[in-house]
């Protein structure tokens, strides 16, 4: 059974439930301070595990692989985890019920992410991923009593569920046509017979079902009405590590679906597949973010843009000529995910923070005169605005760098994938604009006359987010040689002969 | 002691610093920058005499036996083999004095800032970090990462601290010149990838070998060459890519225009013919003849538009992109005598426009307009401002006496020799341009009747009033008499450009001629 491998994904499990159990049977007066704590502990516990343990190996008879890809995203997720469990206690100290529920749910889906990235086969596939679904529906919907949030929540769920059937159905249709769910398996049907049409329908399915979770176009739809109505830690939960499921899922999906059929027609077909909803994406994300107002529904469109910068480096995977380039491509995603979860879990820690105030706080002008109300929350907005801009010393820039570090690296054989770099290069004066236009409410506006002036109040947790956020920003930006050997060794473990 | 380090270091920390200092401070907040500065300067001095008999470590391009001194190389990200490779050679010596001379004085006379003073003096280190970064980097990666460091604090210095004109609003201004400077960026960045992708390294002494060498095809070139000079074409600016520039200027509180007219454009001439130019030789011999027919719409153009204007810092802005279409025939031209020209006139222009803006900002502080029709004999009541004002007029306008005299005939001699005869004339009927425009300038603000509203102004009077202005007005006569030791630390640097850019056309490297 090879239980040690997964003794990570135990202790988040174990935390899960304690949440629920503690918030039953703790004093009503202590249960807010008390759950975060549990949650914390739980993922802080499972991180030093997976980084004592570098478990490396099959566990739960093959259905769960422990490779350096998985021990990479897990590691992110479980550390995005503490962050997000840190700035959500700022935010669920407001509430006066569901404190175990909100957590509980909060680590499950966290597992469902974990688990995703270990996965061997379709059907660990399709279950794990649901696993971050249904909690997430759960969460969206979590302020039962704001008519926002419900939508929110209602919403994700429609669009989920057909979400969820196409997956399904692909991966049917897949099992149709392979005669096998089985990733390595199915990775020798392909490197031997290539895609037939049944199998090239299945797989496009799935891919569709991804990017749902990834937000990329034209399974967008939901984000921005969802992002903005769902309480501020959901909406970050949902933007980080929901979002890094699909993204995981598709690596692991084109290395063993796309890639061994690279160089054939039927597997260079997918090369226009990806590129062509990797710009769509971009310029969605971007042009939409253009004229919000609203910062949750800004976020919610750069993050597409995002998604779009992340789906470049996944074409870079499917179109690149040798492992080594496909290496750099994988690489540069995942360091993109690692730097956009800092990214923006800071933001959203502040978005918490700042949401405090009432009504029409997510609104831009809530924002004005930041600077003045405090100074911190200014300072971390602005870093991290910056870092989601791509402009040095922050995170961003180096995931950025990389992406298109590896689109050019590619390009040199399929001159193709230059019109993808301009297409970026352009995102990137695009999302500059109107990050920048906040960054200009919080430093040269005042603060509203009919909205709150005085100094705003950051509880610990928040403010603990937030310098490990300024931290983890800065470092990523300036060493971040340490960040970029992980990740290689990661996508190297993608490419790798399996048995 | 590595100098390029101490130089990139002393205003890093002096940021962090400053970032410490305790809100409601900002007389220790002054005294860090001024002495952070200061500082700088003396280093950029010592680099720049000590240049040319230096036994620091250097690194030579064996193909054109160009020397970068002062050499520093950290491992970065090893896997990527990107280093933090910090030298110098003699244009990274100019471009760094001109620097530390800028961000002195321009701290100097930002001494009059109030308001959130704190956090304007952090941003403006921040600034200029970015763009001694530039200059002292040896490695692509860290290039582009500086050059994108400055960009940012130039978009908070003027959208915070800047000024609201009828024609200009800071908010317009700030942000049009961050988008067009990172669009150039950005494009620019596609190239240097490009141009790893072939070479494998980010190391510019290295690139600079292979370049010489043949490792960029014809066609390479020829492809790469357009988005990478138009990247630092934004920066120059090269008309017509030059409409964020003016109103930038305008818009900027006065430290800032010192250093965005006076430095930051400069970094986009530098890294012309530091990357554009060297690497890619072959397609800069089929194209510079184009920049040439551009340049010459900056000078002229530039000039006329200069002109036309009513608000005294339009008048130096557009004159600053008039200027800076010398630079570029001067580049254009591929000799020794006009790139060096071209190098000379980005030193001495920096000094020149760090100066007007200085000026136009101290008075500017008590007129609170700029508008040529409101001023008027303000020389009665400022006769050192004036004085001074008129000085650079003279500098500016190609005066003999003066480093842009020296600078601008190198250009039009390197123009006439590389046969651009056209632009040469047209370069040399902009100088009588420019002169109309600053004569006019002149007249209208510190000649004639003084409206009686300007009667409790106060001239420049303290000595720490004066110092900055002195520091730049002696600096323009010291290299305008005695252009020597500059223009020979200059050649140092542009020769060998000049003779991969020779071998590329197949000429003699002696006569640096067609």
């Amino acid at each position: 059974m090879n239980l040690h491998l997964i003794v990570p994904e135990v202790l988040v499990l174990l935390g899960g439930l304690l949440a629920v159990t503690v918030s039953l049977v703790a004093p009503p007066a202590r249960r807010a301070g008390l759950v975060p704590w549990v949650a914390g502990l739980a993922l802080a516990a499972a991180l030093v595990a997976l980084l004592v343990g570098r478990p490396d190996g099959e566990a739960l008879a093959g259905s769960h692989l422990s490779d350096a890809f998985s021990r990479f995203v897990r590691g992110l997720a479980l550390a995005g985890g503490v962050l997000l469990v840190l700035l959500s206690s700022s935010y669920t100290r407001r509430l006066d019920r569901g404190h175990g529920e909100f957590y509980g749910l909060l680590l499950f889906a966290l597992l469902g992410v974990m688990l995703v990235s270990a996965v061997t086969d379709l059907m660990g596939l399709f279950v794990s991923l649901e696993l971050v679904t249904i909690t997430s529906y759960v969460l969206a919907a979590f302020k039962r009593n704001d008519a926002r949030s419900a939508e929110a929540g209602l919403k994700y769920l429609v669009v989920g569920a057909v979400s969820s059937a196409f997956l399904l159905f692909g991966c049917a249709l897949v099992y149709g046509a392979a005669g096998t769910v089985e990733f390595a398996t199915l990775s020798s049907h392909v490197a031997g017979k290539g895609f037939s049409p049944l199998l090239a329908l299945g797989a496009g399915l799935v891919f569709c079902g991804l990017f749902f979770k990834a937000a990329a176009v034209p399974f967008q739809v939901w984000a921005p009405d969802v992002y903005q109505g769902a309480p501020a830690p959901v909406t970050a939960f949902l933007s980080s590590l929901s979002k890094s499921a699909g993204f995981v899922l598709l690596l692991r999906l084109v290395s063993i679906l796309v890639v061994p059929a690279a160089g054939t027609p039927s597997g260079d077909a997918w090369i226009g597949f990806f590129g062509v909803v990797a710009a769509l994406t971009l310029l969605y994300g971007n042009l939409g973010a253009m004229p919000q107002r609203d910062v949750k529904r800004l976020l919610a469109y750069s993050s597409i843009g995002h998604a779009g910068y992340m789906l470049l480096g996944v074409t870079v995977v499917v179109a690149a000529k040798s492992t080594a380039l496909r290496i750099d491509g994988a690489a540069a995603v995942l360091v993109y995910l690692a730097a956009y979860y800092v990214t923006t879990l800071t933001a959203f820690a502040v978005v918490v923070a700042v949401s405090g105030q009432g009504r029409g706080h997510d609104a831009a002008s809530a924002y004005a005169g930041l600077h003045r109300r405090s100074p911190l929350l200014a300072f971390a907005m602005l870093l991290a605005l910056l870092s989601l801009a791509g402009v040095p010393p922050m995170a961003g820039l180096i995931g950025k760098f990389l992406v298109f570090f590896s689109l050019v690296g590619a390009a040199e054989a399929r001159p193709g994938l230059y019109a993808l770099g301009v297409v970026g290069a352009l995102g990137v004066v695009l999302s500059l604009y109107y990050y920048l236009l906040l960054i200009r409410e919080m430093y040269a506006k005042e603060p509203a006359a009919d909205g709150p002036q005085g100094p705003l109040v950051v509880p610990l947790g928040a403010r603990i987010a937030v310098f490990l956020g300024i931290f983890g920003l800065l470092a990523l930006g300036i060493w971040w040689a340490g960040a970029f050997d992980a990740a290689r060794a990661a996508a190297t473990s993608l490419f790798a002969a399996r048995s | 002691m590595n100098l390029p380090l101490v130089i990139l270091l002393l205003p890093a920390f002096a940021t962090l610093a400053i970032f410490a200092v305790p809100a409601g401070k900002p007389q220790v907040v002054k005294a860090i920058a001024f002495v952070a500065t200061l500082a700088v300067l003396a280093v950029a001095i010592l680099l720049a005499v000590t240049f040319e008999t230096t036994d620091a470590p250097f690194e030579t391009v064996r193909a054109t036996g160009h020397v970068y001194k002062h050499v520093l190389s950290v491992p970065w990200v090893p896997a990527l083999g990107l280093q933090l490779k910090l030298g110098v050679d003699g244009i990274g010596v100019a471009m760094v004095l001109l620097t530390a001379l800028t961000i002195f004085t321009g701290v100097c006379v930002s001494f009059s800032v109030k308001e959130r003073a704190k956090e304007f003096f952090l941003n403006l280190l921040a600034l200029v970090t970015g763009v001694f970064g530039v200059f002292v980097s040896l490695d692509l990666f860290f290039y582009y990462f500086f050059y994108e460091l400055a960009v940012i604090p130039m978009f908070l210095l003027i959208g915070c601290w800047g000024s609201t004109t009828k024609t200009m609003s800071r908010d317009y201004a700030s942000m049009k010149l961050v988008l067009m400077l990172t669009t150039g960026a950005v494009f620019a960045l596609l190239g240097l990838l490009a141009m790893y992708t072939k070479a494998g390294t980010f190391d510019m002494v290295r690139l600079e070998q292979l370049a010489a060498t043949g490792t960029f095809s014809r066609a390479f070139q020829l492809a790469w060459f357009p988005p990478v000079f138009l990247g630092f074409a934004v920066l120059v600016p090269m008309w017509p890519l030059h409409s964020w520039s003016p109103g930038g200027h305008a818009a900027a509180p006065a430290a800032v225009s010192m250093l965005h007219a006076g430095v930051l454009m400069k970094i986009g001439a530098y890294g012309i013919l530091r990357v554009a130019v060297t690497y890619m030789p072959a397609a800069a011999q089929v194209y510079l003849p184009w920049v040439a027919v551009l340049c010459c719409f900056n000078i002229v153009y530039g000039g006329m538009v200069a002109m036309a204007q009513k608000d005294m810092k339009f008048v130096v802005g557009y004159s600053s992109s008039s200027h800076m279409g010398y630079v570029l025939l001067g580049i254009a031209t591929a000799n020794v005598i006009g790139v060096q020209g071209a190098v000379y006139l980005m030193f001495a222009h920096g000094v020149m426009t760090a100066l007007a803006f200085s000026l136009i900002g101290f008075f500017y502080e008590q007129t609170h307009t700029r508008m040529l029709d409101d001023l008027g004999g303000l020389m009665k009541r400022m006769p050192f401002v004036g004085t001074c004002f008129v000085i650079m007029s003279m500098a500016s306008a190609g005066l003999p006496g003066f480093a842009n005299f020296v600078s601008e005939l190198l250009v039009i001699i390197g123009a006439w020799h590389a046969g651009m005869y056209v632009p040469a004339i047209l370069a040399t009927w902009g100088i009588v341009v420019t002169g109309v425009y600053l004569l006019r300038t002149v007249k209208a603000a510190f000649l004639g009747r003084m409206p009686a509203r300007w009667e409790g102004l106060q001239d420049a009077r303290t000595p720490f009033q004066k110092l900055p202005f002195v520091l730049l007005v002696s600096t323009l006569l010291l290299f305008g008499f005695w252009p020597a030791p500059l223009l020979s630390l200059i050649r140092q640097g542009v020769t060998p450009i000049v003779e991969t850019l020779d071998k590329a056309a197949g000429r003699t490297a002696e006569t640096g001629q067609r």
